[in-house]
């Protein structure tokens, strides 16, 4: 399968996303979390800055919830940004990479890095 | 004069289609009326033409429909809430889709509201002469009706107070800070017999934070959880239960963020009951009985 990586500042986490793959599911899928509230681009709590590389969101999002100024500013929701390709994104300073399940972590990162 | 229930909710959503699959597919709710970018649907149980109103582009709440037992309480409605002092306008038969006439009133959260007395009756396909107990052929969770909707604003004291003078609502249930802080941070109000018809929290003005739809009971509550997860609905909370009004509970997202609620097994309310008070060192218990904590979204999660 062709994958992404996704790099997660500030703690430098490096994550392989799938085709289609909403930036949100990947984290949870390898075990990571970060905060998130709706996951269907409806609450605007998933917000990141795009450091690198370019997504297209996989389902509408409104721009009351992300203004176009914003978008233009590199701020993305990850449960709706989907990565083009290898990205780079930082999270806010009250927001957190969380390793919520080390054993997901362990398994799935390292066997997609191989 | 009385309101008898929360009729309807108007809510914006980023994808008609979506949001089509998921009120009509997952919550089997019936598409009653549709065009002009909107979708109005129905429960089954319900006898009116709808109950939640879906309008594309955007999401949080559009405006929220109380339907009011006879057609003089409009105007008697109209003048209390002159008197109280919020901005009040008539609305004509027609400016919402089978709906008659009524009054319109932004709330001190800034939420818009309108009373109405008729809506066109659309029945039930169970009926009313010796009528079988539901449907056959319901689809997904099978939603009877809406029940109430919690939303957030700076002004919950404002709404205590407006829903009581002007509406003769009682508060069933309600969260303070403290005994000696005894600011107001949540409040449940009862047009009548149930817990709740209306909650307001405090957050930010105009936002909705969920509406629910009831269910018979835990054990369809959780058949709900079940689908849930057939339908990869995102999944906020539950099934658990809330000490506040006792209900048990599933809180989920709509495929636009919207949180809906299924809701079940609360008691039955009267004016002259005491209002049951929570302090905010026990919110977590009030809000989710059984973890008695607080998961992150629930003060944080709107649209
Ligand atoms: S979690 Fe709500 S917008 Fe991403
Ligand atoms: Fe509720």
């Amino acid at each position: 399968m062709v994958t992404v990586a996704i790099r997660l500042l500030p703690d430098d986490v490096v994550l392989q996303g799938r085709p289609g793959e909403p930036i949100l599911d990947t984290l949870r899928r390898a075990g990571y979390s970060h905060r998130f509230g709706c996951r269907r681009g409806g609450c605007g709590v998933c917000r990141v800055d795009l450091v690198e590389g370019s997504t297209t969101d996989g389902a509408v999002v409104s721009e009351a919830v992300l203004t176009p100024e914003e978008r233009a500013a590199g701020v993305r929701l990850t449960c709706r940004a989907v990565p083009d390709g290898d990205v780079t994104l930082r999270l806010r300073e009250d927001d957190t990479l969380r390793c919520v399940s080390p054993f997901l972590a362990r398994y799935v990162t390292r066997s997609s890095l191989t | 004069m009385s309101i008898m229930r929360l009729g309807y909710v108007h809510a914006r959503v980023t994808d008609l289609e979506a949001s089509r699959s998921h009120y009509s597919d997952t919550l089997g709710m019936e598409v009653k009326a549709e065009g002009d970018g909107k979708l109005y649907l129905k429960g089954w149980d319900e006898y009116d033409h709808h109950s939640v109103v879906l309008e594309e582009g955007g999401v949080g709440a559009v405006k929220f429909g109380f339907k009011v037992s006879h057609a003089t309480d409009l105007e008697q409605y109209e003048r209390a809430l002159q008197q109280f002092g919020v901005t009040v306008e008539r609305m004509a038969k027609g400016d919402n889709l089978a709906t008659g006439d009524g009054v319109r009133f932004i709330s001190p959260t800034n939420h818009v509201f309108e009373l109405y007395h008729e809506m066109d009756y659309a029945g039930t396909e169970t009926g009313t002469l010796n009528p079988q107990t539901f449907p056959r052929h319901l689809r997904g969770v099978g939603v009877p009706r809406l029940d109430h909707t919690l939303i957030t604003g700076d002004d919950v004291e404002g709404m205590e107070r407006l829903f009581i003078d002007c509406f003769g609502w009682h508060i069933s249930e309600r969260v303070i800070a403290s005994p000696e802080e005894p600011t107001c941070l949540a409040t449940f109000l009862s047009a009548g017999h149930k817990a709740h018809d209306l909650a307001i929290l405090k957050g930010p003005d105009s936002k909705l934070h969920h509406f629910a739809f009831i269910l018979d009971d835990w054990n369809a509550v959780l058949r709900a959880g079940d689908l849930f997860a057939m339908d990869d609905v995102p999944v906020d909370i539950g099934p658990t239960r809330h000490g506040i009004t006792r209900g048990t509970t599933i809180y989920f997202f709509d495929p636009s963020g919207n949180r809906n609620e299924v809701f079940a097994g609360s008691y039955t309310s009267c004016a002259d009951f005491p209002t049951i008070t929570w302090t905010a060192d026990q919110l977590g218990r009030a809000v989710f009985y059984h973890a008695r904590e607080l998961n992150d979204r629930f003060l944080s999660v709107f649209t």
